[in-house]
């Protein structure tokens, strides 16, 4: 167990996608996340703020440099200890939501549950009711509307009670009034938890809901202010 | 766990098409595989059970090498210690109202009740009068005869009537059960020896032996003893070629299907790929997603295998009367019985429909377990394997033709290993699909560019974009268009190389009694051969022998007609070859040359009524009446070395020209048929052997259609996989003002593309499979040569079926345009 309240420690983290190429996502990103911290990235197209997400994740793997959750390195954990992190210690939002298409609202929250030995069908539904779908537990992804699908997906990432919350662009496919509910929610979910959460945007609204603002460029952690306001 | 499993299985219910689709898919193939041996277990069942049932409890039996034997030899039979029990057989083929050969038994019901008391039993068994005039009867009414159940049942006839046959009309006395396919008539053995006015004649003495050595001692000498366990054997060799051929088709519909399978699978992987990025994004396990698609595959492995194994068994009752027809023109009349349905096919398909669908499932299971969730998180990407990884598997699939071919080169060791390299042949070139793609887009994106612009290069760049899926389709459809042209070529082949082997070697004018029921009376011949106008007459017998234990024909003809009227065909040398046969040597067919490794020079042994006889061998013909093969001597040799005058058919060669000729064969004729003797002009005989010959090819036809509907199944799976796919992408062609009919024709040239590719490609693997075919498998199967012929039919069906299925194949894919396109959307689910 980490004491120094940090959950997040990233070290000169490079990431290069295309060998034949001499462009790099990420060069040397180090960034430090407390525990329970709001923090929003911010940055235009291809500057690395998904991939830095990612890498976080352990979705993907990092081409120089290393990641530590919670004090734990995670390419020594292996393949199945990142699995482990993902089912039990962060959840993921997506820009596209990415719900099961298969899977119904109650079934999408409850699969997370079950990842982690506890199907509790009261919960998912508790879940699903914190974020105002109570009545929508049955319906597919293809029958709920963009805000719906998106508050599955923080219900989903909630229900859990992970440390760490990873959300990318989570109001990217979403109108400003739905964004800005959707925001709401999954800040004030995360404070309720005491949950960390990292949130990729380009909404500028994203900038008031944050204890902390980093902005990229290039691949770099190029500015790093504690403020609700973006000034950016 | 369980909830990944149902995320998976939920979506065969949503993409209800795409499911149907590959559950047929894998169906067909199982129903290839499933009906083709059930229908060859049938025929080979029923063969067995022939041979079984006339055994009855006979050990032995024992006839001259050639033609019958006296009735006097039954004393001496009768007094050997070796014999326990013994009935004499008088074992012919009559031709039954309805144009049928059967095989009819004349029996002494006596002594023959200890060989076959089931038959006897029939008629003696009887407990009310009625039974009881039934032996009465078979035994003192001239033309009284037992039919079997079946056979009874197809001619719709009872005790009291009679059926007309060529040796006059008979009068059924009572029915038997006959558990095999072979329909029988059984006949008072003296009454059959009336009709086949064979009198004081028996064709063989079926025997029970105590002592086999003592015996064979004692009869060594004029006699052929066979054991049961011999005449299975011979029997059984008879079938050989045609068990190959059955079990190279079996292997053919297999490989298309287990082709076909993964082509499934890899659509369901492609189709799965977000959503196990997506669950490996929030925490499941690889293990997990490999068990969940594995349940899945397995299930479709289950409910194909199921379906295909019930479509395979009614497939079969259809292709078993094919069998029973081409072993009835090439062997002996067998109408296979259907084996009765049994639940092994169920688990026989169940068990090909899995196993199929893990090799199939195997490299796509692969693939998505070690994708990382990254990569499928961005949703469907192009399915372009880049040019490399092309390149290198089509190095690959070089190295695997190379051993396909190495193992080729060593066919002669055994037939299977031909049929080895032939599949390995296959799986090489299937490899290089990639690369041929890689090559012929440009070409083809400029000639659909050229037919509908830039709608036909954005279809054929999908083709190309989409090689994942789209390669395999392309392969499994140019396999089975290649099959179908090198099967094709063969037959072509065969068909021209049979028409030249007719036109040089049965070049007679008219020909008497071909058919093996009847033979030609003595008499008739000696009249024949004083008729003026007549030039020669060919007299033919033709007997089965064991030769170095293997079952081969002998046959009797008259050498000096030959040599003057026909033209044979001779591996070394020419008409001089004919000379020496005329005193005393002998020539034999390219098969028995290369089946038993004799040349011209070698000498042949074989049994005659005088003991063994080493024969010369002077010459060696080509020949395509049996792959067995031939030794042809001349008929004063045979008289002499057999004591057997039977001829059974004579080939008469006219020497007048014009109105003359045309009055010397109906005069020919009507003297044959005064005597009941069927008779053939050549033009007749000829089309005759082409009939037998076609029929001896349908079942080929048939499989060879089957592998196309298997293979359209894989285009259009991938067609429909696309579809289902790109519905975003057609979403942005409808941003940019694409109407639903210009999307249907991107569909619809997209479908045609994959046809044309495959046919390109299919040119040349066709022609060397054609290669291989003939060249190769044929010579090592049937042990003779069939000379090329090139046809462009071949190619012009398999280009018409390429684009009839491609376009098939794109119907649904349309149908679904037409119906979706103007609601799609740039949206993801």
């Amino acid at each position: 167990m980490n004491t120094s309240g940090l959950i997040i420690k990233t070290s000169d983290l490079w990431k290069k996608y295309n060998i034949d190429e001499d462009g790099f996502a990420l060069r040397g990103v180090n960034l430090e996340v407390k525990s329970g911290e709001i923090l929003a990235i911010f940055g235009k197209s291809g500057s690395g703020k998904t991939t830095l997400l990612n890498l976080i994740a352990g979705l993907d793997k990092p081409t120089k440099g290393k990641i530590e959750i919670d004090g734990n390195d995670i390419e020594a954990i292996g393949e199945r200890g990142r699995t482990e992190l993902r089912r039990k210690k962060i959840g993921f939002v997506f820009q596209f939501f990415n719900l099961l298409p298969t899977l119904t609202a109650l079934e999408n929250v409850l699969f997370s549950l079950e990842l982690i030995g506890n199907p509790d069908v009261k919960l998912a539904l508790d879940a699903l009711s914190s974020v105002g779908l109570s009545n929508k537990e049955n319906r597919y992804p293809f029958e709920l509307s963009g805000g719906e699908q998106q508050r599955v997906a923080i219900a989903r990432a909630i229900v859990k009670k992970p440390s760490i919350i990873l959300a990318d662009e989570p109001t990217g496919n979403l109108d400003t009034a739905t964004g800005e509910q959707v925001l709401n929610l999954l800040v004030s979910q995360c404070i309720q938890s005491g949950a960390t959460l990292i949130m990729v945007s380009h909404a500028m609204n994203t900038c008031s809901f944050a204890t902390r603002i980093i902005n990229m460029v290039d691949g770099l952690l190029v500015e790093d202010r504690s403020s609700g306001d973006c000034g950016l | 766990m369980k909830i990944v499993i149902k995320a998976f299985l939920r979506y065969l219910l949503r993409r209800r098409s795409l499911s149907i689709l590959q559950l047929s898919g894998i169906a067909c193939g199982v129903a290839a595989v499933i009906g083709m041996a059930i229908s060859a277990r049938s025929a080979l069942y029923s063969f067995n059970e022939a041979i079984e049932f006339l055994r009855g409890k006979a050990t032995h039996h024992i006839e001259r090498p050639a033609g019958s034997m006296d009735e006097v030899t039954l004393m001496e039979i009768k007094d050997d210690p070796a014999v326990d029990f013994f009935s004499p057989v008088i074992d012919r083929r009559i031709r039954a109202g309805d144009g049928e050969v059967v095989r009819i038994l004349g029996i002494d019901p006596f002594l023959d009740s200890a060989i076959r008391p089931e038959i006897v039993r029939t008629i003696s068994k009887g407990q009310s009068p009625q039974e009881n005039n039934a032996l009465y009867d078979f035994l003192y009414e001239e033309n009284a005869v037992l039919i079997d159940n079946n056979m009874a049942g197809q001619l719709g006839i009872s005790s009291g009537n009679t059926i007309n046959t060529n040796k006059g009309a008979v009068k059924v006395v009572g029915t038997f059960s006959n558990p095999s396919g072979e329909p029988l008539i059984i006949m008072d053995i003296g009454n059959a020896q009336k009709i086949f006015e064979s009198t004081g004649k028996i064709d063989r003495i079926d025997l029970v032996l105590n002592d086999e050595t003592g015996f064979r001692n004692r009869w060594d000498k004029g006699f052929k003893i066979e054991s049961n366990k011999q005449r299975r054997e011979n029997l059984t060799a008879l079938l050989r070629a045609f068990k190959l051929n059955l079990q190279a088709l079996s292997l053919l519909a297999l490989f298309v299907g287990v082709f076909l399978i993964y082509n499934t699978a890899m659509f369901a992987v492609v189709s799965r790929r977000k959503d196990a990025g997506i669950m490996r994004g929030i925490g499941v396990r690889r293990s997990e997603v490999f068990f969940a698609f594995t349940t899945e595959i397995m299930l479709f492995g289950i409910a194909g295998g199921a379906i295909g194994s019930v479509f395979g068994y009614i497939l079969s009752r259809i292709l078993i009367d094919i069998l029973g027809n081409t072993i009835s023109d090439l062997y002996f009349f067998l109408r296979p019985i259907p084996l009765p349905w049994s639940w092994w096919n169920l688990i026989a398909g169940i068990a090909l429909g899995c196993g199929a669908s893990l090799l199939g499932g195997i490299t796509p299971m692969i693939d998505l377990v070690k994708t990382e969730p990254v990569s499928a998180l961005r949703g469907r990407i192009y399915q372009r394997t880049s040019k490399n990884t092309v390149k290198r598997l089509s190095v690959f699939g070089l190295m695997i033709i190379s051993i396909g071919v190495f193992f080729l080169i060593f066919t002669s060791a055994h037939v299977y290993i031909g049929f080895a390299g032939t599949f390995i042949f296959l799986i090489g070139i299937s490899l290089t699909t990639g690369l041929v793609l890689m090559g012929s887009i440009p070409l083809l994106r400029r000639f659909f560019s050229y037919l509908s612009g830039t709608i036909g290069k954005i279809a054929i760049s999908n083709i190309w974009l989409n090689t994942n899926r789209t390669s395999i389709a392309v392969a499994a459809f140019m396999i089975a268009l290649s099959m179908a042209i090198g099967l094709s070529s063969l037959i072509h082949s065969f068909r021209h190389s049979l028409i030249w082997w007719m036109n040089s070697q049965l070049r007679g004018d008219i020909y008497i009694s071909t058919r093996s029921d009847v033979d030609v009376p003595l008499e008739l011949y000696e009249e024949l051969k004083n008729m003026p106008g007549i030039g020669g007459i060919d007299v033919y017998r033709n007997i089965q022998i064991t030769f170095r234990d293997k079952p081969v024909h002998l046959t009797a003809i008259d050498s000096s007609v030959l040599q003057r009227y026909t033209n044979f065909s001779w591996l070394k040398g020419g008409s001089e070859n004919w000379d020496p046969v005329k005193k005393g040597s002998v020539i034999i067919s390219e098969s028995f040359s290369r089946r038993f490794r004799i040349k011209e020079g070698d000498k042949v042994s074989i049994e005659s009524a005088k003991g063994i006889v080493s024969l010369p061998v002077t010459g060696i013909f080509h020949d395509y009446s049996t792959e067995h093969g031939v030794i042809m001597m001349d008929r004063s040799t045979y008289i002499d070395l057999f004591n057997d005058r039977t001829i059974n058919s004579l080939g008469i060669f006219i020497d007048v020209k014009g109105e003359q000729r045309q009055k010397i064969i109906e005069e020919v004729e009507n003297m044959a048929h005064a005597r009941g003797l069927p008779t053939s002009r050549q033009r007749q005989f000829h089309d005759r052997i082409l009939a037998v010959f076609d029929n001896t090819f349908a079942i080929t036809r048939s499989m060879r259609t089957l592998a196309i509907i298997v293979a359209f199944f894989g285009i259009a799976g991938a067609l429909m996989t696309l579809f289902v796919e790109r519905q975003q992408e057609f979403g942005i062609y409808r941003a940019l003002g694409f109407s639903t009919k210009q999307v249907a024709v991107i569909t619809l040239l997209e479908g045609i593309g994959m046809g044309l590719i495959s046919f390109l490609m299919s040119i040349f693997t066709g022609s060397a499979i054609a290669y291989i075919l003939i060249k190769v498998i044929n010579l090592e199967s049937f042990n003779w040569t069939i000379f090329f012929y090139f046809s462009l039919n071949p190619y012009i069906t398999a280009f018409t079926t390429a684009i009839l299925a491609s376009i098939g194949a794109s119907l649904y894919p349309l149908w679904k345009v037409y119906r979706l396109y103007p609601q799609m959307q740039i949206r993801e689910e």
